[in-house]
């Protein structure tokens, strides 16, 4: 008897299995996640009730839950588009750090009235976040330097120099906390609706922004061109070097308006750790939404309400939010493993005939 | 000044050795053609997994070992999804790190007070205890953890596997050219496996060396980036084990020097001439978290130097680096 499995090519990829794929994959990121929870004696099922009910449910996880999309959306966006071009951006985190203490420098220490003094913040953390990303941006369009190690070590970096400045020169506030002074109200990014800050609606005219770049520019059009084939990009006489420099710095700039929106949106003042980690989770939320800006928009929602169920079931049952960075990696893992079956179909050959095949001999050619 | 050197090769030593097990596993893994950007998480599972084998054995050995099978466990993954799946290897790479860093982080949270007892520093066995007198280098280079000697030995047994050994050099030829290597009867899938494999298993032994050697303790996150400085490492050391050498003791030396920088002080007099501009630049550049930027600094310019100074077609590179594998069937 001979089992053999066939791995063959997809002609077409079946509806069911183009939209069930997202469903699947989160589904089986929990599934599996519950394995965790149960090491640590959680009842999985009443773990994610509280993560999900109360999120969704309650007008406080709704309004913590689109506070928390801000960043979530703009650092996806900054991983988004450098990966519409063929370039890996895991560097967000710096990024938003860079443009983050940018702009709370310019909030802390000009005094105009808000109606000013909010944008300049934003343009200070966009230039800083912009100039942060444009260094392995320059180093890959230039000498082909690879871009995923040095954006990731620029990370480090910037939450370096983000501990001295905090226990530095900018250090503020009573007690000798790693912290800034408060925000003025000028400072301060005024409210959309109750308890959502207006750096919501600046996330959302972002996608827009993205989304009308990649679909309806000819900009857009070399990106994706650059991205899919570089070499055939090139010699269509569009130049890999500005792409590369323009996709990354524009990432960079989205993050740090996400940093900065964080700051003087949700938390009054810049401490050290405000963030749990936006700019890594980034990537997988840029992984999932990679057809479309709105995709980004959807899946930086719902990571926002993972993060916020990670807290509530935190405080409810003791387990680390960490949870959470286990989920994000799994869907990712299960959503690659999920595009094999989607683009190749499976089969298993089992043949029962009488007559077997003599067994090669190893190495033997023909 | 002298204890300070010899107290600042001494930490030199142990940070190479992370670096050094770590470099040695991408190494092979890139040599095969799959690269491996799991290694960071890779590191953190087998440091967790080794801290808390040696809390509940007290056996550092078994800790040791239990981080090496984490780490190709871990590795396990990336393998099956790269080989067999065909897929990104820079993504499931990145989602492997950050898997690896939430698993330790979820599970490690409650042995962050505990405390172990770790390799002890010991001399080289048969010449050491001669050796140990010669001032200055003798303390760092012969009385170190088992761990750093048995690196070093490493080095030379992946030096020879790779460029003296039939499996070796038919790992080569699996990174080079895949077709060929299958039209020679060479198993690309099998070699391609054994090799993550084994850089996995280099990678949780170098977050077991960190936590059961190095430190002594478990810090959830405590790789710091070191396992993205072992990938970079391996790219200046265009893919070569010896260069490797030079390489992590380099970046073991910026390693050491932020963590001895506190004891010693470069400042001028406050007579000297310039004193006045020179010192607080010294200070800025000497405060713990300006020191803590020049390993990554260092990393990111050393980087640019190999690539740059090599044209891309004098670059070491796998050729097959990345490239999945698959045989035509008919």
């Amino acid at each position: 008897m001979n089992v053999a499995v066939n791995v063959d090519a997809r002609e077409d990829i079946p509806v069911w299995l183009a939209y069930g794929t997202p469903v699947f994959t989160v589904l089986a990121a929990l599934a599996v996640s519950a394995v965790a929870l149960v090491v640590l004696d959680v009842n999985p099922v009443a773990a994610y009730a509280t993560m999900f009910v109360e999120t969704l449910f309650t007008e406080f996880g709704l309004t913590e839950t689109l506070t928390k999309a801000v960043p979530l959306i703009l650092t996806g966006l900054a991983v988004y588009l450098p990966l519409k071009a063929g370039l890996f951006n895991i560097g967000a985190e710096g990024q938003l750090v860079a443009g983050a203490l940018a702009g709370t420098w310019i909030g802390l220490n000009l005094s105009l009235p808000g109606l000013a003094l909010v944008p300049l913040m934003f343009v200070a953390a966009a230039v800083a976040g912009g100039i942060w990303a444009g260094i392995p941006a320059y180093m890959r369009a230039k000498w082909d330097v690879n871009e995923i190690i040095t954006s990731l070590l620029l990370t480090f970096v910037a939450l370096e120099i983000q501990s001295y400045l905090l226990r530095g020169p900018m250090q503020g506030g009573t007690g000798n906390f790693p912290q800034s002074e408060r925000f003025s109200e000028a400072a301060t990014i005024p409210e959309l609706v109750s308890g959502v800050h207006a750096g919501l609606l600046v996330a959302v005219c972002m996608v827009v922004v993205t989304y009308v770049l990649m679909t309806r520019t000819r900009l857009g059009f070399e990106i994706t061109f650059v991205g899919s084939n570089d070499e055939a990009a090139r010699q269509a006489g569009m130049s890999k070097f500005y792409v590369y420099l323009l996709v990354f710095v524009v990432g960079g700039a989205f993050a740090a308006m996400g940093g900065i929106s964080e700051i003087a949106g949700a938390q009054g003042r810049y401490r050290a750790g405000f963030e749990p980690g936006y700019g890594f989770t980034a990537i997988p939320i840029a992984l999932l939404g990679r057809n479309s800006a709105f995709k980004v928009l959807l899946a930086g929602l719902f990571f926002a309400v993972l993060f916020v169920g990670g807290s509530s079931m935190e405080v409810a049952f003791g387990v680390p939010a960490a949870l959470v960075e286990i989920i994000q990696a799994l869907v990712i893992l299960f959503l690659i493993t999920a595009e094999f079956f989607k683009s190749y179909r499976v089969g298993i050959d089992i043949d029962r005939g009488p007559t077997e095949a003599p067994a090669q001999p190893q190495g033997g050619d023909d | 000044m002298v204890s300070f050197i010899a107290g600042l090769l001494d930490a030199t030593v142990q940070a190479a050795t992370v670096l050094l097990l770590a470099g040695m596993g991408e190494l092979i893994s890139e040599r095969a053609g799959v690269l491996n950007l799991g290694v960071e998480g890779m590191m953190l599972v087998g440091a967790l997994g080794g801290f808390i084998t040696t809390v509940l054995t007290g056996s550092h050995w078994l800790g040791f070992g239990v981080g090496i099978l984490l780490g190709m466990v871990l590795a396990l993954v990336h393998a099956f999804l790269c080989i067999t799946l065909k897929s990104n290897q820079v993504i499931s790479g990145v989602m492997l790190t950050l898997l690896g860093t939430g698993l330790t982080t979820f599970f490690g949270s409650g042995w962050v007070e505990e405390s172990i007892d770790g390799f002890p520093q010991m001399t080289l066995p048969l010449v050491g205890q001669y050796l140990v007198d010669i001032p200055v280098i003798g303390e760092a280079f012969f009385r170190s953890t088992a761990t750093d000697y048995l690196a070093l030995g490493l080095l030379l047994v992946v030096w020879y596997f790779l460029h003296h050994s039939n499996l070796g050099l038919e790992m080569i030829a699996v990174g080079e050219d895949p077709e060929m290597a299958d039209t020679m009867g060479v198993s690309v899938f099998r070699l391609r496996y054994l090799a993550v494999l084994i850089g996995g298993g280099f990678a949780g032994a170098a977050g077991a060396h960190l936590s059961l050697a190095f430190s002594q303790l478990w810090v959830p996150g405590m790789t710091a980036g070191r396992g993205w400085i072992a990938v970079a490492l391996v790219i200046f050391a265009q893919w070569r084990p010896r260069r490797m050498l030079i390489g992590a003791y380099l970046f073991g030396l910026l390693d050491a020097l932020r963590i001895r920088s506190q004891s010693i002080s470069l400042t001028l007099g406050p007579d000297a001439p310039l004193a006045g501009v020179v010192n607080p630049v010294v200070e800025f550049l000497m405060t713990p978290q300006i020191m803590g930027t020049y390993p990554y600094l260092a990393t990111i310019l050393v980087l640019a130097y190999a690539v740059i100074r090599t044209k891309s077609d004098q670059l070491a590179v796998p050729s097959a680096l990345l490239q999945s594998y698959s045989r035509e069937t008919d």
